[in-house]
Formats: C-alpha cells, structure tokens, sequence
C-alpha cells in the first residue's frame, strides 16, 4: 500500500455561480461525483444529514448503522489491501 | 475475508471473522509481538529516564544498552520471519488511539 | 401488478426555491419527485419494499456493494437539486410508508427545516483532512548521528542509548510540531467558515492511508468566500509543509444539517 500523494491534493471543487443546468454542468457533476471517496460519502450520509424517524426507517441505533456500514467498508479496504490493490483508487 | 463482494453469503455469514488457519496464526503473531514491542518501546523509556536520572552506573548503561539493542535487532527478525511490517505490530483502541505511538 | 413501495426522502428545501423537481433517477433507479406541505418541499421517490423495507434495508446496508451505489444516488439526487436551492439533506434510509406520511413529517418538524435552511442558506460544505506527510518512519536503527564521541565504539550499548534518545525527542517534537499545525490550520479556516465540525481522525485501516491524520473537520462557507477558502487551503499547505492537506468539496451540508442546540430526537 503505498502512499504517493502531492504536497497538496484538491478534488475538484467548481467554484459557485448561477447554475445553468446545461449539459456541461450535468457532465461536470457527474465526472465529480465518480471521483468522490467513498469513505467521505458514507461518512456524510450515513452520519450526516437529518434524523428523523420515518415509518421504516431503521429502528437500531445510528451508531449500530454506521458501525455495521463502516465495518463493510473497512473489511472491504482491508481486503483488497491483501489482493495488493491500490484500495486508495478503488475506494473512489 | 475471503468471499469477494457479490456472493450470495448467508447473513450470519459476513460477521464470521476470517478462520483460514494462516491467517489466524498471522494475526496471534502479530499480537504477541505487539505486546513485545511495546514492553520494549517502555523498557527503553524507563532506561532512558534512569540514564538521565543518573542512578546508573557506565557499566550498567552500557549492559542495558547493549541488551536493548540486541532486543531490537531480535524484534527485527521475528518480524521479517514473520513477514509482518513494521506497522502490522499495532493495536487499534478506538477512541483511544492506537496502542503504539505512529512513529 | 405492482409490488409494494415505500417512500425514500432525500432532502427537505423551501417550497417556493425548490421550484419544480427535475426528472432524475434515484435511489433503487426510481424517479423523483416532490411532495410539498406547510411551505416545504421534501424531495422523495418511490422504492420498492422488497429492498427497502426495514429488513431487506439491515442486510442491504451490509453489503457494500449495494450500499455503495445506495449511497451515490442519494447524494447524486441531492448534489443535483441543491446546485439550484438550499436543500437540508437527509440521512441515509429515511423511508415512509406513503406521501401522508412524509407530509406528517413535513409538519412535525417545520420549525427545524426552517431553521436548519435559514442556517445552510447561500453557503455550502467544504471538508478539510490532514495528514502527516511523511508515513512514520520505522526502525530504531536507522541511519542517523554518527557516534558522538571516540568512545562510542568500545561502548556500543551507551551509544545505542544515546541514539535512541535524539531520536524519540526529535520524533517527539515532530509530532507535537504536526497537531501545532493542526490546531492552527484549523484556526485559520475556522475564521473563515460560518459553522465547523470537527471530527475525529479516521483510522488507517478506513482510510486506506498509512499516515497519521491530524484533522477531519467540515466547514460551512458562505458561497462568495469559497475562492477565499479554498486559497486558504492552498496557502496552509504552503505554510504547513509536514501536514499534507486534503480539500474535498463543495459539498451539500451534511454536516450542519442538524440543529446545533439539540441533537437528533429519537422517536
């Protein structure tokens, strides 16, 4: 696992302006959103965003959700750490 | 783990940890070793302390240092036979960190 | 004969911004839509039971796979809408039996909604990492002073002990050179966010990432200061050559969607 970075890394950030929803924009987002690490993602959505207790939401504790999800993904990463991939571009 | 994502395991399945042999005796080694090289990383602090101290002798700094020294180079094969990194020997605590200090 | 459905939420935005809901897939390859109440829009799709259900949800939530394609098109759905209104994202796997039930919802917590918009209005979440930028090195023999004095060979172990001790105290300072860093970095962006949340480091093995991580937090900015921001960014890298900095963004504010004074009630 080696880790080979720049002294500064930026993942893309557009900078903010009258959306226009044209098909470049859709295209942009769309070339981001692959880009977007998984670990950040489930780190917002699972333990982000607002609670409430829909109808079927899960009943189990949020901190059960986000164990068991994160517990897939660190096995994942762990995983495919032995396989000898580079996890850093498979986790995006 | 030793299922690749995608097979359809049975629930229970997916929380077993992974009890292929190898890998379970890789992961005692590692721990035991952990354990020792944290006795050694303290043993080396305290000897330090001692030193600074002035409670011992040039004889004895110069015994501790070399066993120390000895110690690690011992610790140092015991993890290439074992084929673990470096970082393989740590623990992790959770809220407490890791076990071992990163460097 | 259509199978039973139930209904996934992904945001909640101002009924008069949110407008009209463009036709996206969504989460489970369905459509969106809105269901409005009480001057709020909550951005909702229909999913089939059978893999949304509360049941089929826990084992589905363990699977990565289907956990990870989940997850993007819930953050895709809301990515895609908050570029044109400020939009209170939901957590993961909020489902309703039917619209009467997301518009009950809508009306229960209107009072939060509002809030919660006032505050991520026209500002947007940018997330900050940083990470020891050298992985730590290993081994108490590596190539370092040369023998202090003409002694040192007739006296191995002595020597041993003295290298051992420039080496755990220059480690030493290195590190608390590095959270020095942090806690500044963190100052310094801090100063320019209208809300911050701090997190704790991830562990290597969520990361994927030997090095050390110093700071994970996630700041809320108000759009015109995102170029500032993001210079900022750049500049403390600049400044903080041991911490290697990570700028993901923009985000929508998962992180602040939430109100500050109460944490999440449980129902």
């Amino acid at each position: 696992m080696s880790d080979q970075h720049s002294a500064y890394h930026e993942v893309q950030p557009h900078r903010p302006g009258p959306v226009e929803g044209t098909a470049t924009d859709e295209h942009r987002r769309a070339r981001t959103m692959e880009r977007i690490a998984l670990v950040d993602l489930l780190d917002r959505v699972l333990a982000g965003g607002v609670v409430v207790a829909g109808e079927i939401t899960l009943s189990i504790a949020d901190v059960d959700m986000v164990t068991i999800s994160l517990r897939a993904l660190v096995t994942s990463v762990s995983a495919l750490a032995e396989s000898g991939a580079d996890v850093r571009e498979l986790a995006r | 783990m030793t299922s690749p994502a995608g097979e359809q395991d049975t629930p229970t399945r997916r929380h077993r940890i992974d009890a292929d042999p190898e890998s379970v005796e890789k992961g005692l080694v590692s721990l035991v070793l952990t354990v020792v090289e944290l006795l050694r990383q303290l043993m080396e602090r305290q000897a330090l302390r001692r030193v600074d101290d002035g409670t011992l002798s040039d004889e004895q700094i110069e015994r501790i240092g070399s066993t120390l020294m000895a110690l690690e180079s011992r610790m140092g094969e015991l993890r290439e036979h074992f084929g673990l990194d470096p970082e393989d020997l740590n623990l992790d605590l959770g809220p407490l960190g890791p076990l071992l200090p990163y460097d | 004969m259509t199978e039973p459905h139930g209904v996934w939420v992904y945001a909640v935005g101002d009924d008069i911004a949110t407008g009209r809901i463009e036709h996206l897939t969504g989460v489970g390859g369905g459509a969106v839509r809105g269901i409005s109440a009480y001057g709020l829009t909550a951005v909702a799709g229909d999913v089939p039971l059978a893999e949304f259900g509360e049941s089929a949800l826990r084992r589905n939530l363990e699977d990565l796979a289907w956990l990870e394609a989940t997850a993007r098109a819930h953050h895709h759905v809301i990515d895609a809408l908050g570029q044109r209104a400020s939009l209170v994202p939901m957590r993961l796997a909020t489902v309703y039996a039917s619209d009467d039930g997301v518009a009950a919802m809508l009306d229960e917590r209107a009072a939060d909604f509002r809030a919660a918009l006032s505050r991520i209005s026209s500002r947007q979440e940018w997330g900050v990492k940083a990470y020891a930028a050298q992985p730590p090195e290993r081994g108490g023999l590596a190539a370092s002073a040369p023998a202090r004095s003409s002694g040192a060979a007739a006296r191995p172990g002595a020597a041993y002990l003295q290298r051992r001790r420039d080496e755990l105290s220059s480690r030493s300072q290195a590190r608390s050179d590095l959270l020095a860093s942090a806690e500044t970095i963190h100052a310094r962006l801090s100063g320019l966010a209208a809300e911050v949340r701090l997190h704790a480091p991830q562990a290597p093995q969520l990361t994927g990432v030997r090095a050390q991580m110093i700071l994970n937090a996630a700041y809320l900015v108000d759009d015109e200061r995102s170029g500032e921001f993001a210079d900022a960014v750049a500049a403390l890298a600049r400044e903080h050559p041991a911490a290697r900095l990570e700028l993901t963004g923009p985000w929508p504010p998962y992180s602040f969607a939430g109100t500050p004074e109460r944490s999440p009630p449980c129902e």
